[in-house]
């Protein structure tokens, strides 16, 4: 243990090849997980519905555009 | 069958003499070939189904217009007063309105359900069969405030006479449970669960026992809860159920007893519980494609009394 009293890793993840200083590749992997995650979750979000209408729309037998917006 | 020897009188064989043991006397359990059991999830569906049907409060208008065998729009509006959670004995109840939109995608092979509300939230369900046995199955609550949505994915895979599921969830939440046919009328399960974020794990049994008439389900989980549920069909039009719920941990006891009848043109289930709460829902078919909907639930020791009316159209 004596060699590692000195320069403790702020971000307190250790398993990472580099030292303190350095992002490690884990630290960078977690990072964009994140945000593809964050960006997975808004296109869900906007584009679920618009995505059942396009494939019911082209499905057989294919419905007219006026049939989206008509109450008939 | 007058014309045959008995068995065991010809050289023939033990085949021969099997198979008439089979035909003539008592039907013989093929434990080989017992039929799949009901997905663990949905083991105490015919209670759930008489029990709790979806009562509301306020006026409820639902529109359902479909474009193709398959693809359907729906519109729907709600007026009414929603419950807020309370810490002390009264309820809170705020006037709200909103108006949804979704689309279905229903295919044999996909299921594709979209809501969405005014307020931007969406509710999504997924199911797809991947190959005969094995479906999956997806749902997510996503909405604009931060850290209120949520997502769950299910692997269910059916075997001959198994169904096992696997659970993913958001929040490090991981399930997988098991249920298998142990003769044709019973089913036992089990399942397992952990979340990560609240740190906790559970391990539950179930055994469902069915026959034509009636159904009998038991489920124990170590989150404290024993769930029993009896249904029984005393008729063509009409049905019993009762539903015994106990939390050991937290001593909790809920027993409730309600009927449901399901006549030509109308569907009518009441429900008494030992909370002193009495609720009633009545859907009927007033013409093809139009349905009018009554839902009543009064909580005695809450003072809390909820009428709701809607229609249904498509």
């Amino acid at each position: 243990m004596a060699s590692r009293i000195s320069l403790k890793p702020s971000s307190g993840n250790n398993k990472g090849a580099n030292g303190a200083a350095e992002r490690s590749t884990v630290q960078v992997l977690k990072e964009w997980s994140a945000w593809s995650l964050e960006k997975s979750k808004v296109i869900a979000h906007y584009g679920f519905i618009p995505l059942i209408i396009v494939i019911g729309m082209n499905s057989e037998p294919k419905p007219q555009l006026y049939q989206l917006l008509s109450p008939i | 069958m007058a014309g045959f020897p008995p068995p065991g009188a010809t050289i023939l064989g033990d085949a021969a003499a099997g198979k008439k043991i089979d035909e003539v006397g008592k039907k013989k359990v093929d434990y080989f070939n017992l039929p799949c059991p009901i997905p663990f999830e949905e083991l105490q569906r015919e209670a759930i189904m008489s029990l709790k049907p979806e009562l509301f409060e306020g006026m409820r208008f639902d529109f359902t217009k479909g474009l193709n065998p398959k693809f359907s729009l729906s519109h729907s509006v709600f007026m009414g007063p929603m419950e807020l959670p309370s810490q002390g004995a009264e309820t809170l109840k705020i006037p709200t309105a909103h108006y949804e939109f979704g689309a279905n995608f229903i295919d044999p092979k996909l299921m594709l359900i979209g809501r969405v509300l005014t307020d931007g939230r969406l509710t999504a369900r997924v199911k797809c069969d991947l190959t005969d046995d094995l479906s999956l199955k997806a749902n997510a609550q996503l909405s604009n405030e931060p850290n209120m949505s949520h997502g769950m994915v299910n692997f269910d895979y059916k075997g001959k006479d198994y169904r096992t599921q696997l659970q993913l969830g958001d929040g490090s939440l991981f399930g997988a449970s098991y249920i298998q046919s142990i003769t044709p009328h019973l089913s036992m399960g089990g399942e397992v669960f952990w979340a990560g974020q609240h740190l906790k794990s559970g391990v539950g049994y179930a055994a469902r026992y069915e026959n034509d008439k009636m159904v009998a389900t038991g489920q124990v989980a170590s989150t404290g809860m024993v769930a029993m549920s009896y249904v029984q069909k005393v008729s063509e039009k009409v049905s019993l159920a009762t539903d015994f719920m106990y939390n050991y941990l937290s001593r909790d006891v809920t027993a409730s007893v309600g009927y449901d009848y399901i006549l030509r043109q109308a569907r009518l289930r009441g429900k008494l519980d030992s909370n002193g709460c009495a609720s009633a829902f009545l859907e009927e078919r007033l013409n093809m494609g139009l349905n009018f909907v009554l839902s009543a639930e009064i909580d005695h020791k809450k003072s809390d009394y909820k009428f709701g009316f809607g229609l249904t159209v498509g």
